[in-house]
């Protein structure tokens, strides 16, 4: 599943808005500027980083999911099996090794993965990482109850049977059954020599090796494994251990068993890394603007009414980015609630995209009208799917009334129970609680009424994603957004469009195409030959396109800045974010 | 005296008892799942249901609340089998978005607050006091005049504005006094630091608070001038001086301390603001969060901490008036 | 006899907003040692603030005063009116004190006794405690507070209203004065009190010597211990003389006025009060002429048109017993025959 929280955050402040684009995609990457990165890298110094955010989402590696906390954590202090490529550019999100040497063995189609450990990494208390330790570590998500909101696709992959209710028969080292602990370690296995792990699936899983690049799949020492408070203060296996955690700030410094030659991707530069939490926005934002801690780099995007300063004003001299991010925002149909296709395509129609982008702020900050469900970020899997956005003929950004009409005219006849209903009392779409809600509620209403389409919204305070997961309580819509946990359709489709993918609001499963479509993701996952599968994903977004199970909205954007003596900065495609792994300062 | 405070402080129980049950039942009535709130965008119903077992949101409301007062007294465990762990007595329960027992972060939080409030409020005092009495002295003279641009600038302008300008220019934009990361440092460890960390927001709660504090005192002094007691020192030859500083400070500044001591259990309540734009750790900050959060034990603690200080401050207060005025018998 | 007090020619107004108010117009007034003169008359009339002002407790930055008012002290004489404040100050309190009507809200509640006792003296006599410290029991004692040692260490509030009255009365003492000016001393006591504090303050007079300078409403206190009376009305003295004057022969309406107000203790069938009609003039626009005249019910007694054209000056057929009034002072007695022959 996605990097929700730290998103979630990003949709909140970009004004939860957005929602629709014009343009195709806004290029306009703004980056440091040459003359900088010639400049030969410094060692020393302390980096700073400033966020708003009282805490990092996670520490605990079987709990990082967020995208700005998989980029900082595995840049200095969590390494991972394998990891994309620290460069700028596309090829960034091809895989290299890291604690492995090499980037997995695959055998028996893809059910089994085969890493073996590189010699000489070490704990940052000494010890020697082994596959024991690996393997413990695995084991940890399989108690969700204790380290939740960490990627859970090992759950679903490793061959472990499951019980009458679905869940695993492994419930996790704290808590598990003898049975458990046995199928466990038949599908996890360390070679004798402790430096080789075998994992074994139950399915064909093409693109296993990408799920190691997060630290779910990270050494964790059983002796040393605190439970939930392990998210306090993790064991270092990166060149950076954690010195103070605490509510003012976060404080890394070098960890003295690191060292260089088995680590062939980090090149730790500063001294000592220093997160300082929960600044006000504003100040901030001015800290960068004025430069008055040129080592600082802002872990936020700047407040909307800051972006001119920072982009369009020479004065600013710091580093700046503003680049496309893999987020999607999409609303849910509930289509056991919508099963009238008509409907939900006139609704799509219908809806006044431009109106909602003009209302964000515009494309130059806050993103592009949806092409496809998978990001075009995701250069394999991406293709404009022909339904969405501007490469249907039918698609304008204010809304296609003329389309709309004539789909509710036919709606009138073909479903005429649920065109009474929509055109009456109205559907309902569940969204999160909002300021901008007030604003952007009327641009809707206006925009669906021209068909006759009356919405209702129902606004959710807290606990939002658990009050439209649960079907009960799901109403006909569902807002939400989701990102690719790597260049991956696999970490997209299956997830959001199939019910064990864990993400499924459309409620998908009853519709005539739902088997076939079923059996198309099964096979794509199992595809092992990356462009046959990328034709698969292609294929299937179109075919889910068309059924409208779900309503695009935008592809969000996102913006970086620092001051002027941060150096070495790129935008690093795997995560979205900086590449943490390559800073240095100046002074 | 003792019969009186050990009174008050049997009634200082049943308030706050009262208080955590309030909570308690505003939660309770809360359309919310407690358990559905405890993870993100993944939680299926499975690790719902498992988190609500392992809270203890299964059970009965009086029997959670029950389990809160238990745990105030003897500690509670978390959790089980290896992954469980022990908040120690006085336990306020666990805050699973900080990892860490909520009397634990009250520990941290609490000197912080305490070092923003006593440091503000000396401030104020000294401000607010010496101004007031300034302009009641020279009453309708320049010092009044001055002193009521004073007030009408601190009334004026909210808490943010000020803050935010102290910060953004005095810290970010003349570096008079560099913003800090390193995070709080104890007056006793490292007093400059001490004073460098927390003179900005003393300073925006003391122009705040000193202005009203400057209106109160001129209007308390005047009207005390008015008393017959101050027409007897006259009488008596007294000089002005004297009147002032013997026969009317003292009475006029009384209630001053009722008002003080009544802001002061307001900011341990959390000076949120000040907390918020100084980047400040402290109780307002972590209320506020936990609100936010739905992070109901922390919400329960700073409730009742907010609760007792009013209660104890007004304990204080009580004591206090007995020893400045001889009428009041306790 | 010796001038303690001579007030000659005191006039006293406020400025406000709407006009000045006249609280005292043209008074004058001397006041004998061994002497008690008692200033009559309605609130609002100016007696408080003429007290006030013969002490140089009115406000400098509020208050315009002319005339002057005399007091000897040792060698030199100091007019209130026209000195040095300083100097004022320092005679307050040593060459004259004064007592209030409310002696619970004029003691310092927060203060013992005995140290608000030494204080007047120490103002006087700085750094001798120990002899403050002495004056103070012994002046309690003269008052007639039991124990007066023990109860110099108490707070105001535990004493009995007349017994504070007692301490205020020990407080005015302290340094001895010369003149006693005493605001509706007995005003808030009790009836029966009254009489003990009104004895003590005729006991007290005689051992010091005291010219005391009484400021009442309440005839009755006026009737047992002055000795000459001044009856005011709208910041004029309207009527003075010695007691027996003022009660056995007034010769202003007012003072007619006054005493028939009077509730009086006769066997036999009740009389009916009899209350002056109408209001106390506004300070600010008095009326022309005589300022009682709109509630005088004898206004036709006098010559047509003179009342509400001429104040009537202060005068009288003996220089001790002056009033203001048109009416023809040979006529007064038959126009005021109804008044039962005062109390």
């Amino acid at each position: 599943m996605s990097r929700n929280t730290a998103r979630r955050k990003v949709v909140a402040s970009l004004a939860t808005v957005a929602l629709a684009a014009t343009v195709a995609m806004v290029t306009g990457s703004v980056s440091a500027s040459a003359a900088t990165k010639k400049l030969t890298p410094q060692t020393g110094g302390t980096l700073t980083f400033l966020t708003h955010s009282p805490r990092l989402d996670h520490l605990d590696p079987t709990r990082i999911y967020t995208g700005r906390d998989l980029a900082f954590e595995t840049a200095y202090f969590v390494r991972t099996l394998v990891s994309f490529k620290h460069v700028a550019g596309p090829t960034s999100t091809s895989l290299v090794p890291d604690l492995a040497t090499n980037t997995g063995v695959p055998s028996n189609s893809a059910k089994q993965w085969r890493f073996t450990l590189r010699p000489g990494s070490k704990f940052q208390d000494g010890k020697d990482i082994t596959c024991a330790d690996v393997k413990y570590g695995v084991s940890r998500v399989f108690d969700q109850t204790v380290l939740g909101d960490g990627p859970t696709y090992m759950i679903n992959w490793l061959d472990i049977p499951v019980d009458k209710s679905g869940s695993s028969i492994y419930q996790g080292p704290f808590s598990s059954s003898a049975a458990g602990i046995a199928a466990f370690d038949k599908a996890v296995i360390c070679s004798a020599d402790n430096r080789t792990i075998t994992f074994k699936l139950g399915m064909s899983v093409g693109d296993f090796n990408y799920l190691l690049t997060y630290p779910v799949v990270s050494p964790v020492q059983k002796a040393h494994d605190l439970g939930d408070k392990y998210d306090l203060s993790p064991e270092a296996t990166g060149p950076y251990m954690i010195k103070e955690n605490t509510s003012a700030h976060l404080m890394l410094v070098r960890n003295p068993n690191w060292n260089k030659s088995s680590d062939p991707i980090r090149t730790p530069y500063p001294d000592q890394i220093l997160l300082n939490y929960g600044l006000d926005q504003q100040v901030q934002d001015q800290i960068i603007l004025s430069d008055s801690v040129p080592n600082a780099m802002s872990f936020d995007a700047p407040l909307p009414t800051n972006l001119k300063a920072f982009f369009e004003s020479s004065s600013f001299k710091g580093g700046k980015l503003n680049e496309d991010t893999a987020f999607v925002g999409y609303i849910a149909f509930n289509v056991k609630k919508m099963p009238c296709l008509q409907i939900r395509a006139a609704m799509y129609y219908a809806r006044n995209a431009k109106a909602l982008l003009d209302y964000a702020g515009g494309p130059t900050y806050n993103g592009s009208y949806t092409t496809s469900l998978t990001s075009p970020l995701n250069t394999v899997d991406y293709a404009a799917n022909g339904v969405w956005g501007p490469p249907n003929p039918d698609w304008k950004p204010e809304g296609n009334v003329a389309k709309a009409q004539a789909l509710m005219d036919e709606a009138k006849t073909a479903c005429p129970s649920e065109y009474k209903r929509v055109t009456t009392t109205g559907v309902t779409i569940d969204v999160r609680q909002s300021s901008t809600l007030t604003d952007t509620i009327p641009i809707n209403k206006a925009a669906f009424a021209r068909v006759g389409i009356v919405v209702n919204y129902n606004p959710i305070s807290a606990g939002y994603y658990p009050t439209v997961m649960n079907a009960s309580k799901q109403n006909d819509l569902s807002n939400s957004g989701w990102s690719q946990d790597w260049p991956n359709a696999s970490t997209v489709i299956p997830p959001l469009y199939t019910p064990e993918g864990g993400f499924d609001l459309s409620q998908n499963t009853g519709e005539a195409i739902y088997p076939a479509f079923h059996a198309a993701v099964l096979k794509a996952i199992g595809t092992s030959n990356r462009a046959a599968q990328a034709a698969q994903w292609k294929a299937l977004d179109k075919q889910a396109a068309a059924q409208f199970w779900v309503l695009p909205t935008l592809g969000i954007k996102t913006q970086v800045v620092w001051g002027t003596g941060v150096q070495g900065a790129y935008y690093w495609l795997p995560q979205g974010e900086p590449d943490y792994a390559k800073l240095w300062v100046t002074k | 005296m003792l019969t009186f405070v050990s009174r008050r402080l049997v009634y200082a129980a049943i308030t706050l008892l009262i208080v955590s049950m309030a909570v308690y039942a505003i939660f309770a009535i809360l359309p919310f799942d407690p358990a559905a709130l405890t993870c993100g965008q993944h939680c299926t119903p499975l690790v719902i249901r498992a988190n609500r077992i392992k809270l203890g949101f299964d059970k009965p409301l009086w029997e959670q609340y029950w389990m809160f007062l238990h745990g105030i007294f003897a500690g509670r465990t978390y959790g089980v089998g290896s992954a469980a762990f022990h908040c120690p007595a006085p336990a306020f329960g666990y805050s699973f978005n900080d990892n860490m027992c909520v009397t634990e972060l009250l520990q941290q939080k609490l000197p912080i607050t305490l070092s923003v409030a006593i440091g503000a409020l000396i401030l104020w005092l000294i401000v607010g006091v010496g101004l007031g009495i300034l302009a009641a002295r020279f009453k309708g003279r320049w010092p009044d005049t001055a002193s009521s641009v004073f007030v009408l600038f601190g009334t004026s302008l909210p808490v943010f504005v000020t803050g935010l300008f102290l910060l953004i220019w005095v810290s970010i934009k003349w570096k008079i006094i560099p913003i800090s990361f390193l995070g709080y440092v104890s007056v006793f460890s490292d007093p400059i630091g001490f004073v460098k960390l927390f003179i900005l927001p003393w300073i925006t709660l003391a122009f705040a608070f000193a202005a009203l504090y400057t209106r109160f005192t001129r209007a308390s002094i005047l009207e005390t001038l008015g008393e017959d007691y101050i027409r007897t020192a006259r009488a008596k030859g007294l000089s002005e001086k004297k009147v002032l500083r013997i026969h009317t400070f003292r009475a006029a500044l009384a209630p001053i301390v009722t008002l003080a001591s009544l802001d002061f259990a307001g900011l341990i309540g959390g000076a949120i603001l000040t907390e918020t734009i100084f980047n400040l750790p402290g109780i307002g900050q972590w209320t506020l969060r936990s609100v936010y959060e739905f992070n109901l034990p922390v919400v329960v603690c700073t409730t009742i901490l907010a609760a007792g200080v009013v209660i104890i401050m007004n304990l204080i207060v009580d004591m206090l008036y007995a020893v400045l005025d001889p009428r009041v018998r306790i | 006899m010796t001038s303690l007090l001579e007030i000659s020619n005191l006039r006293v107004s406020f400025p406000t907003d709407d006009g000045d108010v006249h609280a005292v117009d043209n008074l004058s007034l001397t006041l004998n040692a061994g002497e008690t003169v008692a200033i009559v008359g309605e609130s609002g009339s100016g007696k408080t603030v003429t007290s006030l002002s013969v002490m140089g407790l009115h406000n400098p930055r509020s208050t315009k005063l002319s005339g002057s008012i005399k007091i000897p002290d040792g060698d030199q004489v100091i007019d209130v009116v026209n000195d040095d404040a300083e100097k004022v100050r320092n005679m307050r309190g040593r060459v004259m004190s004064m007592i209030f009507q409310d002696p619970m809200s004029s003691l310092h509640p927060y203060f013992r006794i005995g140290k608000q006792l030494a204080e007047a003296y120490l103002v006087h006599n700085p750094g001798k405690k120990e002899e403050a410290r002495k004056r103070t029991v012994e002046m309690l004692d003269l008052v007639g507070i039991p124990e007066p040692a023990k109860r110099a260490k108490d707070y105001p509030h535990q004493f009995s209203g007349g017994m504070r009255q007692r301490v205020m009365i020990a407080m005015a003492l302290m340094n001895t004065p010369r003149v006693l000016i005493a605001d509706e001393p007995t005003t808030a006591l009790d009836v029966t009190v009254q009489a003990q504090i009104l004895t003590l303050m005729q006991g007290i007079q005689k051992e010091f010597n005291m010219g005391i300078l009484l400021i009442t409403h309440d005839l009755g206190v006026v009737a047992a211990i002055a000795d000459r009376v001044s009856v005011m009305y709208a910041g004029n003295i309207v009527e003075q003389g010695s007691a027996d004057d003022i009660f056995y022969r007034p010769m202003a309406p007012y003072t007619v006025g006054l005493l028939n107000s009077v509730p009086k203790i006769t066997y036999g069938e009740k009389q009916r009060l009899q209350s002056i009609a109408g209001q106390p003039p506004s300070l600010i626009n008095l009326p022309s002429g005589c300022a009682f005249s709109p509630r005088c019910t004898y206004i036709e007694n006098a010559p047509a048109g003179s009342c509400a054209a001429t104040l009537p000056d202060l005068v009288g057929v003996s220089s001790s017993h002056v009033s203001r009034c048109h009416i023809p002072e040979s006529d007064r007695p038959q126009v005021f025959s109804h008044v039962a022959g005062g109390k």
